[in-house]
């Protein structure tokens, strides 16, 4: 999991944190963001591809979060919860997308992206440039193959395979069962196998 | 019961054991070709998480102090919205309760005024058609009213209080 509080803030129990949230302190609230902006905005953004929708998405869930924080009962992990909302907010905005565009199935379009020098993704030793360029290449293919998924489709393959998140966490994270979460799995593993064999055979 | 691609599933991600494990590998038409398919999706996956790791923020302080402001906005805007609603949007019993007490006072006033109606100067024969005040100067507390009986062709000039007359006025 990758946090960026520090070590006292990273000691206080997360739900210790909520529970002052439902009594309105911000300071508590902003201690979770804190832990889980970088998750929650690298989840969008693989979802969106774009930095710029990924940061309003970001704010958008963690504002609809805030402002339903008191339903949150503790039965999930707060990080299931959140997930959940980021889904939503982030498919939401998918379908409007889609429908605005015309009800094009996901446009296979790609940006190119610059890849940001203090991003994880970066090796951390600098890369030689076409080794960078290669990387950038291959970022773009993957971008395009999850474009051409359905959001749902998305957001299972993403928790499941970068967030290492079980059936069941992803499960009520989308709100749906453990069964659709596997059949979800299985036909977007099936098209990105398609799509990208050529890369990963090779690389 | 599982759907195949829920056990198909299952079984790439090592999450099918025991008896449930032995009956799909028996079910499989051809095993080789299913174990390279699950090499083949484990591949993916591990080709997935090398290439799309989180993806870093870049002003990440301005990222909390956004929200910060969009958290105050939205208080802000909340309470007014309430307030807003308790002036605008009365309760039918209060709304009652108003219009029961303006029609009290309405009436408690119609009565008052219509009892003052009939004057005690007034005479149901006589018609005042003058009430004036004499040169506050010449007769402080002087007043002058006339009336007229048009039925009797009768006009009386009433003066009260006249300590004297002036000259100019005495008939001559």
């Amino acid at each position: 999991m990758h946090t960026e509080a520090t070590p006292a803030q990273a000691d206080v129990p997360e739900l210790d944190l909520v529970k002052r949230c439902q009594a309105g302190d911000t300071e508590a609230f902003d201690q979770l963001v804190t832990r889980y902006r970088t998750r929650v905005f690298g989840m969008i953004y693989n979802m969106v591809h774009s930095e710029q929708d990924a940061w309003d998405l970001a704010q958008d869930s963690f504002l609809k979060a805030w402002k339903s924080i008191g339903r949150f009962r503790g039965q999930s992990s707060f990080y299931t919860w959140i997930y959940r909302i980021v889904t939503n907010v982030t498919i939401d905005w998918l379908r409007k997308k889609q429908v605005k565009g015309g009800g094009a199935e996901f446009d296979d379009a790609v940006q190119l992206k610059e890849i940001d020098p203090a991003a994880r993704t970066v090796p951390k030793a600098d890369a030689l440039p076409h080794q960078r360029m290669e990387r950038q290449e291959i970022r773009a293919r993957i971008d395009a193959a999850i474009q051409q998924l359905s959001p749902e489709h998305r957001a299972v393959i993403l928790m499941k395979e970068t967030e290492d998140m079980q059936y069941h966490e992803i499960a009520e994270a989308l709100g749906c069962s453990i069964g659709t979460v596997m059949s979800r799995l299985f036909y977007a593993r099936k098209k990105l196998q398609n799509l990208l064999r050529d890369l990963y055979e090779n690389v | 019961m599982k759907t195949f691609e829920e056990k198909w599933t299952a079984w790439i991600d090592g999450e099918l054991t025991g008896a449930e494990l032995v009956e799909f590998e028996a079910s499989l038409p051809d095993n080789a070709a299913a174990e390279a398919e699950k090499r083949d999706a484990q591949k993916l996956g591990t080709f997935l998480k090398e290439h799309l790791e989180c993806h870093a923020m870049g002003n990440e302080e301005f990222f909390h102090h956004q929200l910060r402001e969009r958290i105050t906005a939205d208080a802000g805007g909340t309470r007014r919205e309430s307030s807003g609603s308790g002036r605008v949007w009365w309760p039918i019993g209060r709304l009652v309760w108003v219009g029961a007490t303006a029609l009290a006072i309405f009436s408690v006033c119609t009565f008052f005024v219509m009892r003052e109606q009939p004057a005690a100067d007034q005479s149901q024969y006589l018609s005042q058609i003058l009430n004036a005040r004499v040169d506050p100067a010449v007769s402080p507390n002087a007043t002058i009213s006339m009336f007229e009986s048009k039925e009797d062709k009768v006009t009386v000039l009433w003066v009260d209080g006249l300590q004297s007359l002036p000259s100019e006025y005495a008939s001559k």
